[in-house]
Parts: structure tokens; C-alpha cells; sequence
């Protein structure tokens, strides 16, 4: 990847090369190859800390949880090690286990890093779903490299193929044919799948379909039985080795770790990183980006723009409805980002006890990713919510307790009473309520932290009564601090119709915008969302591809 | 010997007599083998009721091939499509009635919402330019990704260039149409409830998902498809039922040399090292052919005609996991008068077109909700024409049929439920409920009716699961992987045998493509001037 950066002499003072809006993982990430390919570029984050969502915060004093993402195994190795994260003092863990699930009627459902194992506990629930896991997972293993591939790669566009284009299609298709044959002719008749059909043609387990389903549905509105869930499925898998099972990859110190990684490499590459400073305008002059305007007033000129920001605020409220034109500007306004994620992080005076895992040996498995949806039938009525926009009393969660893994989260908080922190993924919790809108959650926030403690009570009961502080992130939470329309932590829906070659929409897959000099780096942007670096990595490519492209025509 | 032939075409639906018309007008001494007392399969008109006669099963023709009826001279075989104008949507106190006077629709519509008046004219235009570049889809063999055949770069690079041509706008709907849910698509253009959900059916019927699920948007564009042959309006429905359909088809095969049995059930193909050799009757005759063309269902084919562990077990699993999934059934009515609708009493031309129980989006959900839950919808989206008031020869004078096409009725109902006598008649309660609540006279109306679940399609039509297209029309069992990747090619791992019906490319509906590019396919590889193409194992 490094290889096709030239690192080239610095431009004149006082005058950015590059300004990146949004100090968001995918920002950090950009800004830090923009920098290392020798660009002067300045970052500029609205909040006070860098790292966007990736963020480490205390629930109660003294007690550290992952505000939103709790893992970061999606983070690619090549990006690690290109930033040289781990000489930032980046420390990653993945327990054997990678999830469990807990159920109300039922021994839990625990899945492994070692296919061998996971199917040897399985084989005590079904034999034939442990004799299954074996080929599927190596499938699922097989089919995720490819789109593994996929990822790293910019899409070609269809809607104007060029030369490039072409030769990228063939690469794609030089992955395809490293494939098994079965599993080529598989890819393409699994990705549009629905994910709970595609786990039904090989599970009879109700649990694990759910179990597993979950994975194609993590912070969509997708529904177990809507086509392309397959697809995500794929993608959670994709470029980090987690298989069927998925990684379980924890940062020490939180995610907020990771974020802290970055900033520093990216300093250490020479970028300029600045916070408290909210861009309200992309300048433009000449159908070309010329700089940003603050919301102080104050104006930075830069050669180019990159937003690590959402597609759909970008689009809509950073550009001048004129240069967008009448037809992107309908084709944004209808970009699909409305989100249907919430976040419970919970401060614990103990371990909470699980039914079934209450011995020391089971008790590990609470340091996977702990899975409350007991059938797949249970996701279906949990995304129905959303789906009408009502108040979910049943959502699925995905919880985790960082502090079985990295006790030092809750080492400061030990004398005011805490032993562990759990971080509970809620879904589906629509941002829009059918009742009083988006603006409703004010009202409801406690309400919505209550429900969760309530689904928990019915795997872990009396977890309640060990709770001393609660923090609740609704949809419309993520929207006003964390800056993601919709309150959309992928930046819009990962569906078929907002993926790849168009995403975020036909034409400007390529991480390059309607403006001349203004690049996408963030989740909106192919690959899409999760802590993968990827989009930032991609973007910062094609930045350095056209500038090296415009020196060589001689321009600037 | 009378008992060989060059093609033994197993079933008599449309797809089978399709692909023995043009099997026979290649020159091949054919044969269609029917397992009923009547042709037709799905597409047959059955006097269920004395003096009433019923399209028991599909009801509407809309994408039956223009090149068809040309080759085959339908019309001169006595086909005749008499135009069904115009879709009504009835609520409680309010209608949306759109018909193909376009003057009067847009005055309706605009009666609902001015700017969606605007969009509709816009949405038309735009929907009949993706039919426009979608059709040639409909008439290609698939290609198989894996093993590419230089024959099929030319129609595939003529697409794709076809694409590239296409203006940004239109590029954008096309993926969008291939990818998104009914109702998304349509939010993006309208507010109109009532107007997203009537069109927004059109995306779920045979398949058992909801207005929601992504991968319905496509269906909606096949309601544009027949608009562009100009051949003959979209919906019609054909003078005797659809049985006529079938009967004009037939004949054209008989005139052809075609020879068609019917009360003759194909118990079993008979294989020899690797290949069909032909069929076993139920009644132990032997029959030999050159090719067998199955237009059954594939699991029917593959899994029942079949001596199990003649095919690979990979192949076989593959049929296995083909969905079929049968979500809707349906019901027909002898009345002896006309309903009336309180949101627009009386008879009139609104009874003329489609009757669309659809009053809004969520209604539409909320029937898949039911069937998700494992029981039919209480509530259910019902398609209701009234044939009779164009082709009045269907009934007793001053007596009407009505054909209800009802979903969602799933075939598998929750654990312990079955499809029993007793569910088969609260099933049709539902249906006459839900039409008496928007037009309470038809109870009094009713002198006789039809109901029929997804089980007694199965058991009466020989349709896997009740399912009206052969197979979901989901975006996975589209294209080339019907019914499964490798052999989309109306080819099969057994040589000479052929797959003939809805299960191949292109899918379901009474449009007779399967039968017709299979068997066309068939005669190019017995001319054999191309390289024999092999199905990669």
C-alpha cells in the first residue's frame, strides 16, 4: 500500500495542503496518510477529544467503559502496522471466547476462536449444527477474504467505466478466482441472502441462527430475513480472521486506546491536529474546494477538503445547494440514514451472575461478546420496532464487560463500590418515534435504560440491584455528540442499495464529491462503517493518486 | 415406434406447451405429458361451480411474451386479451382510483396530493425507460460467472454498455430497483399512503417477504413491462380465463405437430449412464426421448421424477435449499349481483379494473407481520377482479365470478397449526370479512365459493410448497442462480434433460420464457454449429 505513495517536498507555509473535517477514526486514519505522503494537513474535530465514537469514558467516577463501539478487531493489521500503532503503545486482547449467548431458557451457546472447540460445545446442543460449524466456518473465513479484498480496494464505477476502473475489476476478480469453485459460485448467490436464510440452510438451532444472525444486523435496520444481511455478515468477518464467530478484540484502556494511537501517529507523521473547532462550510470557488469556513467566522484555505463526516451532512449542509445540483441534492436527501442503535453502559458493584456461567471455568465466557436474543423470530419482532417506530419494550442486546479482560477501566472506581463496567449494545430503537419524533428520546432516555436492565434481568437476574451507574445514548444522542445524521453509527445504511460501487451513492463511490478537491474519507464511503480505518485509508489513496496525477500534468 | 420421441415435455402449463410449440415448429417429434384431466397447470379455467367458471389459479396476464404470441399466432389459435382498466383502491370513507385515462388520474391523484400528481408522471416516464433497458434481461440465457461462455458476452457486453449509456438519474433508479424494498423505493417519490401501498403489492406477490424487505422493488417495474410491448395494455385478462391462454397455446402446439396427453402423470424419468432416456407413467408405460424438458418444479424434478442418488449430493442440496416458500392463496366468489363499496357506491367503472385491497403501508406490513408469526392475515392485501364484467360468458346472465388473489397465506403455519378443512374456511372468512368491511353487501351475494391454501395449490396444481412462481423471486434465485448457480442454463447435471418451467430464468408469471428460451436453446444445440456448451460440475 505504502508503495504507491510518493513522499514529496512540503508547500509553502501557511497554506494547508489538506484540511480534514472530522477527527473521527477514518479521519485520524486519512489525515495520518495524507501527512505521511507528505501533504501538510490540518484536522479539525468539533468536540474536545479526538476519536470520534471510538471513545473511552467514565460512566461513574473513576469508571471507564467504551462509550460506542466496545471491540476494534475490525481495525486492519495493514493500517496497524503502516501507523505502527503498536509503538504508540497500543495494546490489543482477544479472549478464546468470542460471544455466548445467554438465554432465559436454555444453557448458554459459546463460541470460540478454535472452530474445533466451538464445535465440540456445540455438539452437546446439536450434532449436527457441531459437524456444520466446521465447513462453514472455513467457508465464511473463505467468502469474507474476498470481500476482505473488495474492501481494500476503490470500487470501479459503472456509471462511467474507465481504464482503471477495469483493471480494478479484474484484481477483484483475481480474488474471485482464488476461490474453491463451490465457493465462487456461492459468494454471488449469498451476499444478497437474508442472513437468518442463509444460517438456516445449515443450523437447526434456533439460538446460534440468532446468535450468529445478529452479526448482519449490528447497528442497521436490516432484519434477520431482509436480503443483503448476508453480506454484512461477511464484512464483520472480512480482513480480520474472526470466521463464523467474529473477533472479540479489545483495546486496553478502551477503544478510547485505539483513538490515542491514532492521534499520535498522525502527529508523529506531521499532521496538525485541532479540536473545539465545528466547520459549518466547505468554500468553494469554481465548481473547485477551496478551504472551510468555522462557525467562528474564521476561514483556512486548504488545496483540498476531506470529510470524515457523513455523506448525507456533507451533502446537505456543508455545500452550497447550487453547485450539488437538483438531482444529487434529491438523491442525498434520500440517503438512508436513519439509526436504529442505542447504548446502555452500565458501572456494576460486581459480576453480575449469569444463568450457566456461574462456575469459574464458564464464568470466562463472559469476556466474549454476551448475546441476549434468544430466537430468531425475537430479532424479527425486536427490528419491527423500529420498523414502526415505536418504543422497543423487547430489543436484542450485545453486551460486554471490558473490566474482566482490562481491570484498570474500573481500578480508580474500586472505593466508591465498582467492580466492573458492561457496555450493552440496544437495538432496534428507531431514531425517529413514531410518537413525538426524534425529539422524544429526551423524554425517554431513563425509560429506554430501563428496558435494558430489564431484558438482562431475565439472564442475569438481580443484575439490576448491582447497578451503580447507568449512562444511556439514545439515537438522537449519537446524532447532537457524535455529529452522525440519523444517529447512524455506520453513516447511513449498510444495505444493498447503499453499498460498494454506490455507496454512498452512484458516482461517488470513489471517495471523490461533487466538488473538484473534495474527497469522503469516513463510514459513508466504501467499505462502510465499524472500526476498520479502511474508508480513511482508501480516501488518503486516491487523494495522493490525484495529486501525484496533477503534478505530473504539471499543475500546482 | 410410435413410443419415441424427440422431446417428451413432462407437465402441460403454459411453460410446457411454449417449449413444445417451438420444439415441434424445429422440426422435433414431441409430446406433452399432463398429469390432469385439464392443460394449462396454473394458467386453467375449471366450472368449479355449475354455471360459474373460475381462473381457479392465475387470473391476470401482463408479461406473456409479445415475440410469443407473434411466433406461435396466438390470436389466431383464439387468444384474446380483453384490457382490465384501471386499479381501484377502496378505504373506508375515501378512494384512489387510477385508471388509464391519464387525464382522469392525475385529477384524482392531484384530488390527494398535487405534487405527487407531478411524481407520478415523472415515476411513469422514468419506470418505463428501466423496462425499457431491463426487457432484453427476460429473453437471454443466464451466464454462468464460473465457467463464462464466450456466446453470452455479446447480449451481456451489450447490457452493460446499454448501462453506461443510461443517464445518471436512470443508472441510480436501476440499482435501486434491484436492491431496495418496495416501500423505500416508492418513499422517495410519493406521499400518497394508499397510492405507495397499492403499488408496493405488486413487489410481494409470491414471495413471502414484506413491502419492506429489500429486494421487492424490482417486482414493480413488471407492471410497466406489458405497457412497452404495445402489443396489448398491462394487466388483461383472457377471454375464457386463463385457460385460454393455455388452450390457445395448445392448439398452436397441436397445429405444429405437437402431440399433447392429458390424465398421463410421469411417475418417473428414466436414466441411462448419465443421461434421460425418457419417462415411466404412473400406469407403467415406458415412453423414450431423445430430451426430457421438465417444465415440473425443480424440486418435483429433481427430487421426486428422480431416482434419489442419480444426481450429486451437491447438486441435490442445492435444489434442497431452493426456496419456495408459498405465501399467498386464493378465492373465488360466484355472486349473484355486483358488490358495492361504500367509499363509491354501486355499480360502475371503478369494478372494471383491479379491486386493490391495500389501504396503506403499514396495513401491508402488518399482513406480513401475520405470516411471519406462522398464520395467515387477519387483515390481508387481497387483488380482486371481477372477469365477468368483461367477459360476461364466465357466469349465468346478471351473475358475476370474482377472483381474489389473497396474501399472506403461508404455506408453513406456526407449530401445531396445519392447513386443515377448518383453517382452509376461516382462511376464506378473512378474505370475505375484509372485502364486506369496504363493501358490506357481498355476504348477501355470495352463492359459492373457492378457497384455496398454499397446501391444496400444491396438492392440486403440483406447485412445491404452493408457491405461484416455481420458486421465490428473491434476488439470490434470480439470474444465474435459477434454481441454482452452474445451472441456470435450463441445462441439468443429467445430459438430456432440461428444465423447462418457472423454475429457470427468468421466474414466474404467465409469460412463457422459460419455455420458450429453453427449447429454442435446445434446437441451437442440436443444429450444434456452436460449441456444445458443458455445465461446469
Amino acid at each position: 500500500m505504502a508503495a504507491g505513495i510518493v513522499i514529496g517536498p512540503r508547500s509553502s507555509p501557511g497554506r494547508y495542503d489538506a484540511v480534514v473535517v472530522g477527527g473521527g477514526h477514518n479521519g485520524l486514519v486519512c489525515a495520518a496518510y495524507l501527512a505521511r505522503g507528505g501533504m501538510r494537513t490540518l484536522l479539525l474535530e468539533r468536540r474536545e477529544t479526538l476519536g470520534g465514537a471510538m471513545a473511552t469514558a467514565e460512566v461513574s467516577p473513576g469508571a471507564s467503559v467504551p462509550v460506542l463501539a466496545h471491540t476494534v478487531g475490525r481495525m486492519r493489521p495493514s493500517i496497524a502496522r503502516d501507523l505502527d500503532l503498536a509503538g504508540e503503545g497500543l495494546r490489543l486482547v482477544q479472549p478464546e471466547v468470542r460471544a455466548v449467548s445467554v438465554r432465559p431458557d436454555g444453557p448458554p451457546i459459546a463460541l470460540f476462536g478454535d472452530p474445533a472447540r466451538t464445535a465440540t460445545e456445540l455438539a452437546s446442543i446439536s450434532r449436527h449444527d457441531a459437524a456444520a460449524w466446521i465447513e462453514l466456518d472455513r467457508r465464511v473465513s473463505s467468502l469474507a477474504g474476498v470481500l476482505g479484498r473488495l474492501a481494500g480496494q476503490t470500487p470501479p464505477d459503472p456509471s462511467s467505466p474507465r481504464l482503471d476502473d477495469a483493471l480494478g475489476a479484474m484484481r477483484i476478480g483475481l480474488g474471485y478466482r482464488g476461490l474453491a469453485a463451490e465457493d465462487r459460485r456461492e459468494l454471488l448467490r449469498v451476499l444478497p441472502m437474508a442472513v437468518a436464510d442463509f444460517l438456516g440452510d445449515h443450523f437447526e438451532t434456533d439460538a446460534l441462527r440468532a446468535l450468529l444472525s445478529i452479526r448482519g444486523m449490528r447497528f442497521s435496520s436490516l432484519a434477520p430475513r431482509a436480503a443483503g444481511s448476508t453480506q454484512q455478515l461477511l464484512a464483520d468477518s472480512a480482513g480480520n480472521g474472526g470466521g463464523l464467530a467474529g473477533e472479540t478484540v479489545y483495546a486496553r484502556g478502551g477503544p478510547g486506546a485505539m483513538a490515542a494511537a491514532l492521534v499520535s501517529a498522525a502527529r508523529r507523521l506531521g499532521a496538525e491536529l485541532r479540536t473545539g473547532v465545528e466547520v459549518t462550510q466547505v468554500r468553494e470557488n469554481g465548481g473547485r474546494a477551496t478551504g472551510v469556513v468555522l462557525a467562528s467566522g474564521e476561514e483556512i484555505e486548504a488545496g483540498i477538503v476531506v470529510s470524515g463526516v457523513d455523506p448525507k451532512r456533507l451533502l446537505l449542509t456543508m455545500l452550497d445547494p447550487e453547485s450539488l445540483g437538483p438531482h444529487l441534492g434529491w438523491q442525498a436527501g434520500n440517503y438512508r440514514s436513519a439509526g436504529v442503535t442505542a447504548k446502555v453502559n452500565l458501572a456494576l458493584s460486581d459480576l453480575p451472575a449469569f444463568a450457566g456461567l456461574d462456575t469459574d471455568e464458564t464464568r470466562a465466557r463472559l469476556r466474549g461478546r454476551i448475546v441476549v436474543a434468544p430466537s430468531v423470530s425475537y430479532l424479527d419482532r425486536a427490528a419491527d420496532a423500529a420498523k414502526y417506530g415505536r418504543f422497543p419494550t423487547d430489543p436484542w442486546l450485545e453486551a460486554t464487560i471490558p473490566s474482566l479482560v482490562d481491570p484498570l477501566l474500573v481500578d480508580r472506581a474500586r472505593d466508591s463500590g465498582v467492580r466492573h463496567v458492561m457496555s450493552v449494545v440496544l437495538q432496534s430503537a428507531a431514531y425517529s418515534l413514531r410518537e413525538g419524533g426524534a425529539e422524544a428520546w429526551d423524554g425517554r432516555r431513563d425509560e429506554l435504560g430501563d428496558v435494558a436492565i430489564r431484558v438482562l434481568e431475565t439472564v442475569a437476574p438481580g443484575i439490576g440491584g448491582l447497578v451503580v451507574g447507568r449512562q444511556v445514548l439514545t439515537p438522537l444522542d449519537l446524532e447532537r455528540d457524535y455529529g452522525m445524521t440519523g444517529g447512524h453509527p455506520l453513516h447511513g445504511e449498510p444495505s444493498l442499495d447503499q453499498w460498494f460501487a454506490w455507496r454512498p451513492m452512484l458516482g461517488l463511490a470513489q471517495y471523490r464529491m461533487p466538488l473538484e478537491g473534495l474527497y469522503l474519507c469516513g463510514s459513508g464511503a466504501h467499505p462502510g462503517g465499524g472500526v476498520t480505518g479502511v474508508p480513511g485509508r482508501n480516501a488518503a489513496r486516491e487523494i495522493l493518486a490525484d495529486r501525484n496525477r496533477a503534478r505530473r500534468s504539471g499543475r500546482r | 415406434m410410435a413410443n419415441r420421441y424427440d422431446a417428451v415435455v413432462i407437465g402441460g402449463g403454459h411453460n410446457g406447451l411454449v417449449a413444445a410449440a417451438y420444439l415441434a415448429r424445429g422440426g422435433l417429434k414431441t409430446l406433452v405429458l399432463e398429469r390432469r384431466h385439464v392443460l394449462g397447470g396454473a394458467a386453467v379455467t375449471e366450472e368449479v361451480i355449475p354455471g360459474f367458471r373460475f381462473s381457479v389459479a392465475s387470473y391476470v396476464v401482463s408479461l406473456l411474451r409479445p415475440e410469443i404470441i407473434r411466433d406461435l399466432e396466438l390470436p389466431r389459435h383464439g387468444l384474446h386479451i380483453l384490457p382490465l382498466d384501471g386499479t381501484f383502491t377502496p378505504l373506508d370513507d375515501d378512494y384512489l382510483w387510477r385508471t388509464d385515462d391519464h387525464g382522469q388520474t392525475m385529477r384524482e391523484l392531484r384530488r390527494w396530493n398535487p405534487l405527487d400528481a407531478e411524481a407520478y408522471e415523472e415515476y411513469g416516464l422514468l419506470m418505463v425507460e428501466m423496462a425499457r433497458f431491463i426487457k432484453p434481461i427476460l429473453g437471454i440465457v443466464p451466464l454462468d460467472p464460473d465457467r463464462p461462455d464466450p456466446r453470452d458476452a455479446i447480449p451481456l457486453a451489450g447490457l452493460l454498455r446499454a448501462f453506461g449509456q443510461l443517464p445518471r438519474r436512470q443508472q441510480t433508479a436501476f440499482i435501486q430497483l434491484m436492491t431496495m424494498s418496495a416501500a423505500d423505493f416508492l418513499d422517495q417519490w410519493f406521499q400518497t399512503d394508499p397510492l405507495k401501498a397499492t403499488m408496493s403489492a405488486s413487489g410481494i406477490i409470491g414471495t413471502f417477504l414484506g413491502v419492506r424487505s429489500p429486494g421487492t422493488a424490482y417486482v414493480l417495474l413488471h407492471h410497466y413491462m406489458g405497457e412497452i410491448d404495445g402489443a396489448f395494455r398491462a394487466w388483461g385478462i383472457p377471454r375464457g380465463g386463463t385457460g385460454g391462454v393455455s388452450e390457445a397455446i395448445a392448439s398452436a402446439a397441436r397445429a405444429l405437430g405437437a402431440e399433447i396427453r392429458t390424465e398421463a402423470p410421469v411417475a418417473r424419468i428414466s436414466t441411462r449412464n448419465g443421461r434421460a432416456t425418457g419417462v415411466v407413467l404412473q400406469d407403467g408405460q415406458e415412453i423414450e426421448a431423445g430430451t426430457v424438458l421438465a417444465s415440473t418444479d425443480a424440486k418435483v424434478t429433481f427430487l421426486d421424477l428422480l431416482e434419489p442418488g442419480t444426481l450429486e449430493r451437491d447438486f441435490e442440496d442445492g435444489i434442497r435449499r431452493f426456496r419456495f416458500r408459498g405465501s399467498s392463496g386464493k378465492v373465488n366468489l360466484a355472486l349473484d349481483g355486483l358488490p358495492s363499496f361504500t367509499s363509491l357506491p354501486g355499480p360502475g367503472e371503478h369494478l372494471r379494473g383491479a379491486i386493490s385491497f391495500s389501504p396503506g403501508l403499514e396495513y401491508m406490513e402488518q399482513a406480513y407481520d401475520d405470516a411471519k408469526a406462522g398464520s395467515f392475515s387477519r387483515r390481508p392485501y387481497i387483488d380482486m377482479v371481477i372477469p365477468t364484467l368483461v367477459d360476461p360468458r364466465m357466469a349465468p346472465p346478471g351473475k358475476h365470478v370474482v377472483s381474489c388473489f389473497v396474501q399472506y397465506a403461508p404455506y408453513e403455519l406456526a407449530e401445531g397449526e396445519q392447513w386443515d378443512d377448518a383453517k382452509r374456511e376461516a382462511f376464506g372468512d378473512a378474505v370475505v370479512d375484509t372485502i364486506a368491511e369496504r363493501a358490506p353487501n357481498i355476504r348477501d351475494l355470495i352463492v359459492g365459493r373457492q378457497v384455496l391454501s398454499p397446501l391444496d395449490i400444491e396438492q392440486t396444481m403440483g406447485l412445491t410448497e404452493g408457491n405461484i412462481f416455481q420458486g421465490e423471486l428473491t434476488l439470490e434465485q434470480l439470474f444465474f442462480n435459477r434454481p441454482v448457480p452452474g445451472y441456470a442454463r435450463f441445462r441439468t447435471p443429467l445430459r438430456d434433460l432440461w428444465l423447462c418451467g418457472s423454475s429457470a430464468h427468468p421466474g414466474g408469471g404467465i409469460m412463457g420464457a422459460p419455455g420458450r428460451i429453453a427449447a429454442l436453446e435446445l434446437l441451437r444445440e442440436r443444429a450444434g454449429g456452436l460449441r456444445r456448451w458443458r455445465p461446469a460440475s
